[in-house]
């Protein structure tokens, strides 16, 4: 073992004579053992008795409970459903909003000295402060919930998009200038390539923060949806229940996260290095 | 301005603000510089000499504090294009959107500069990686690129900021053989900065020597070597002569501004 | 006749006031912030906006000063630094040590890799009622966790990756110098870390920001999140306000407290341009 700079793994061919003795790569083995070792013990402080099931609840149950929400009674999906139609709804708009903000905040230096002390502090703030002003005003229904997931995305958006223009490299505007590309040419041509990476980044961030609103927006103003799905299970003490939920939500960021890294892979042919 | 001139630049100054210090700095002082139409001229000086500022007020990058300079106004083309010190290319285009990417910028469809591209391309050797990326291609074959490029938008006057600077040294070699061979075929007027006192005497005409900070004009000479010109001109006596004579001018400078060099580093006021 | 290069006199600012007014983004910013604030003032007093929800600032600054004359802020604003303090604490305690392991050793890191993605791709409130659950309505307990939790992840995850990607060039420096393995931790592995560590720090105070206010609204205990939430209920907006601008407060000399750390561990390196602008 020695501290290096390969960084992880992916990329690294595997030796052809060990192809047989480790066809699971060392990542895939170790991943394994990890959930070999949380799962069962998980499982055995449940079943002693060392920890109250309402506490933890336990995997078996929780596999249970899954198979019935799921498939059986299918109680779950309805919840699934709002969930995502906020969620997309918010960060849609957020991104309709953010990028352009962004982008303008990027371009036009008065602009952004004129805003900058207001977003500094938007930003500094949890926004999730507002969340019972928000729900005051415009209510419990699906607006409240689309501007809560909106608030919690769009500034990340903002920022990041506003960081991709500022990364716009001297020698390339320079370059544009040099030829007399247009102001316009200049911003297809130099700004919005180099600021793409960083507005996938920014689709990343986004992503994570409207999760996020989801949540929030559903604990505190909704009688449908995963968020409430998972508060409502823990206050009538469906520990199973919560579990799946919280479980669930989490592959749903694992897998979005993936897709939009997979996107950022994608999107960066021009890159030498993908890291 | 006088006829059979490309260049004639009058008195031209160039002053800045350090934004660090608040300190009026004087880049480039009292330049008088004429440049024949196809002529090859260098510019030669100690780093942070003001030779790339002066380029690039040529080039109009910056404006300069005083002075004038006129370029002749072509009948076909565009005035000057520019060949960057670093490839510059960008690296979210093909090599043919990047070699294209001047004529994009005076409107032409992106087609039309791609298939007008193409014979440029093919004059620096760059045929069948018209679809590669930069990153794929070596620091000599990026370079040829951007000179291609340059060369798309038919510049009267060709600007070139030491394009062969981050290239090793057989690679450059080979790049200033090949430079001379394409100025050949393209009959352009060249201004030519570089540190590098034998580059500058292979590849020019005349060779103009810049003081160190402010840069003025010390010397002008006209490099009187026959061409075409084979690498192996650079061991010949008079080249040697050249160099010492060059060689002489810039060591004066750098030892009585050593100071300053040091307190001063990089060459562009950007 | 050829094309003329127009030349342009360069004019500095002259004297201290030339220099204040020549300050674009100082001048701006004011005139960004007086003119939002007039907008809302006046909108507020002209009856455009409805001040019981969303206050206005002057209302603000008068809600404040009779609110920090109440014995009951202190304690929700004590709950709500002690939930944060805790919990932040925790996260660092932890979260350093474990992410420079998981760094370190690269078995360790792959056993480990699936539950950090999990857990920092799953939004940590979300775990609010199994804390409940666990730790009790009542009580610092649940709070405690969500906020560690927020921060934790945030921490752990750019320390490995910091340990992760430190310069082959250093590592090989030491190791022809025959480094020992924790000389070659110390004085390569450690400096090329820092900035990813305060990195995490910085996202760290964030989320355990979030996490606080999350947890008193839901828990509706103690704390200034409880304190905007009542009064919300109360429509007292420009008390409501109040209650956000301590968090606004907090995040930004959070953040500006992180910037410092940095600062003094960040000597040696050389300034960016970007940073210089």
């Amino acid at each position: 073992m020695t501290v290096g700079s390969q960084g992880l793994a992916r990329s690294r061919t595997p030796h052809p004579r060990r192809v047989s003795v480790a066809f699971l790569s060392d990542r895939v083995r170790y991943g394994l053992i990890g959930f070999l070792i949380v799962i069962p013990l998980w499982e055995l402080v449940v079943r002693l008795g060392i920890v109250k099931r309402v506490t933890l609840s336990a995997p078996s149950i929780i596999a249970n409970t899954a198979i019935n929400d799921l498939l059986v009674n299918r109680e779950l999906w309805p919840h699934l459903f709002q969930s995502s139609q906020q969620f997309f709804l918010g960060l849609g708009l957020a991104l309709l909003t953010g990028v352009p903000l962004g982008l303008s905040l990027g371009l036009f230096r008065r602009l952004n000295y004129f805003l900058d002390p207001w977003l500094s502090a938007i930003y500094a703030t949890p926004t999730i402060a507002l969340v019972p002003i928000i729900v005051l005003v415009l209510g419990l229904g699906l607006e409240s919930k689309i501007f809560i997931v909106w608030l919690e995305a769009i500034f990340v958006i903002v920022v990041s998009t506003m960081a991709g223009v500022r990364a716009a490299e001297a020698r390339y505007l320079d370059l544009a200038k040099s030829f007399r590309a247009s102001r316009w040419l200049t911003f297809t041509s130099v700004i919005l390539p180099s600021s793409f990476p960083y507005i996938l980044t920014a689709l990343r961030l986004g992503t994570t923060r409207a999760l996020v609103g989801v949540v929030v927006a559903e604990f505190f103003a909704a009688n449908k949806g995963i968020g409430f799905f998972i508060n409502f299970s823990g206050t009538t003490l469906r520990t199973d229940r919560v579990m799946l939920g919280v479980i669930i939500l989490g592959l749903l960021g694992v897998l979005m996260g993936e897709g939009v890294r997979r996107l950022e892979r994608r999107f960066e042919r021009w890159r030498p290095e993908f890291n | 301005m006088q006829a059979g001139l490309a260049l004639e630049a009058r008195n031209v100054r160039m002053e800045y603000v350090d934004q660090a210090t608040g300190e009026r700095l004087l880049a480039v002082d009292r330049v008088d510089l004429d440049i024949e139409e196809g002529q090859f001229v260098s510019i030669v000086g100690p780093s942070g000499c003001g030779k790339s500022t002066f380029l690039k007020i040529v080039n109009g990058l910056f404006p300069a504090t005083d002075g004038t300079i006129e370029l002749r106004r072509p009948d076909h083309g565009v005035a000057h294009a520019m060949v960057f010190q670093d490839s510059s290319l960008f690296p979210w285009y093909t090599i043919v959107d990047n070699v294209a990417y001047g004529l994009v910028c005076q409107g032409v469809p992106r087609k039309e500069a791609q298939a007008r591209a193409k014979p440029l391309i093919d004059l620096v050797s760059l045929t069948g990686f018209e679809t590669k990326f930069p990153y794929q291609l070596s620091g000599g074959m990026q370079q040829r690129a951007n000179l291609a490029r340059a060369l798309t938008v038919d510049p009267e006057i060709l600007l070139m900021d030491e394009p062969f600077a981050a290239l090793d040294a057989q690679t450059r070699e080979l790049m200033q053989a090949e430079l001379l061979r394409i100025w050949n075929e393209a009959h352009k007027t060249v201004l030519f900065i570089t540190h590098q006192i034998d580059e500058a005497i292979y590849l020019s005409d005349r060779v103009i020597v810049m003081s160190a900070r402010p840069g003025r004009i010390l010397a002008d000479i006209a490099i009187d070597l026959p061409r075409p010109r084979k690498l192996e001109i650079k061991r010949s006596p008079d080249f040697i002569t050249y160099a010492d004579q060059i060689w002489s001018l810039i060591a004066t400078q750098l030892k009585s501004h050593l100071h300053e060099v040091q307190a001063k580093p990089g060459e562009s006021v950007a | 006749m050829g094309i003329a290069i127009p030349s342009q006199p360069l004019r500095p600012p002259q004297g201290r006031i030339g220099r204040l007014l020549h300050n674009e983004r100082l001048i701006l910013g004011l005139a960004g912030i007086v003119v939002f604030l007039a907008a809302w003032e006046l909108g507020s007093r002209a009856g455009m906006i409805d001040r019981s929800f969303f206050g206005r600032p002057t209302g603000i600054v008068e809600a404040g000063i009779k609110e920090v004359q109440t014995p009951r802020f202190w304690g929700d604003f004590y709950a709500s630094v002690t939930e944060f303090g805790i919990g932040y604490l925790l996260a660092i305690l932890l979260g350093v040590p474990i992410g420079l392991a998981a760094g370190r050793f690269r078995r360790l890191q792959y056993a480990l890799d699936p539950w950090l993605n999990f857990f920092n791709s799953l939004p940590r409130i979300a775990l609010l009622p199994v804390l409940v659950i666990m730790f009790g309505v009542f009580g610092p307990g649940a709070k405690i966790a969500v906020v560690f939790l927020g921060a934790f992840f945030s921490i752990v995850i750019p320390t490995m990756q910091g340990v992760r990607t430190v310069d082959r060039r250093y590592v090989d420096v030491a190791r022809s110098f025959d480094a020992s393995e924790r000389l070659l931790f110390r004085s390569v592995v450690i400096p090329s870390t820092v900035p990813f560590i305060i990195t995490g720090l910085r996202l760290g105070i964030a989320r355990a920001l979030i996490g606080v206010v999350t947890a008193e609204l839901y828990t509706q205990t103690e704390g200034i999140g409880v304190l905007i939430r009542r009064a919300t209920e109360l429509r007292q907006g420009d008390r409501a306000l109040f209650g956000v601008l301590i968090f606004t407060v907090s995040g930004i000399v959070g953040v500006e407290a992180i910037r410092r750390v940095e600062a003094r561990f960040q000597k040696w390196r050389p300034m960016t341009s970007l940073e210089r602008r």
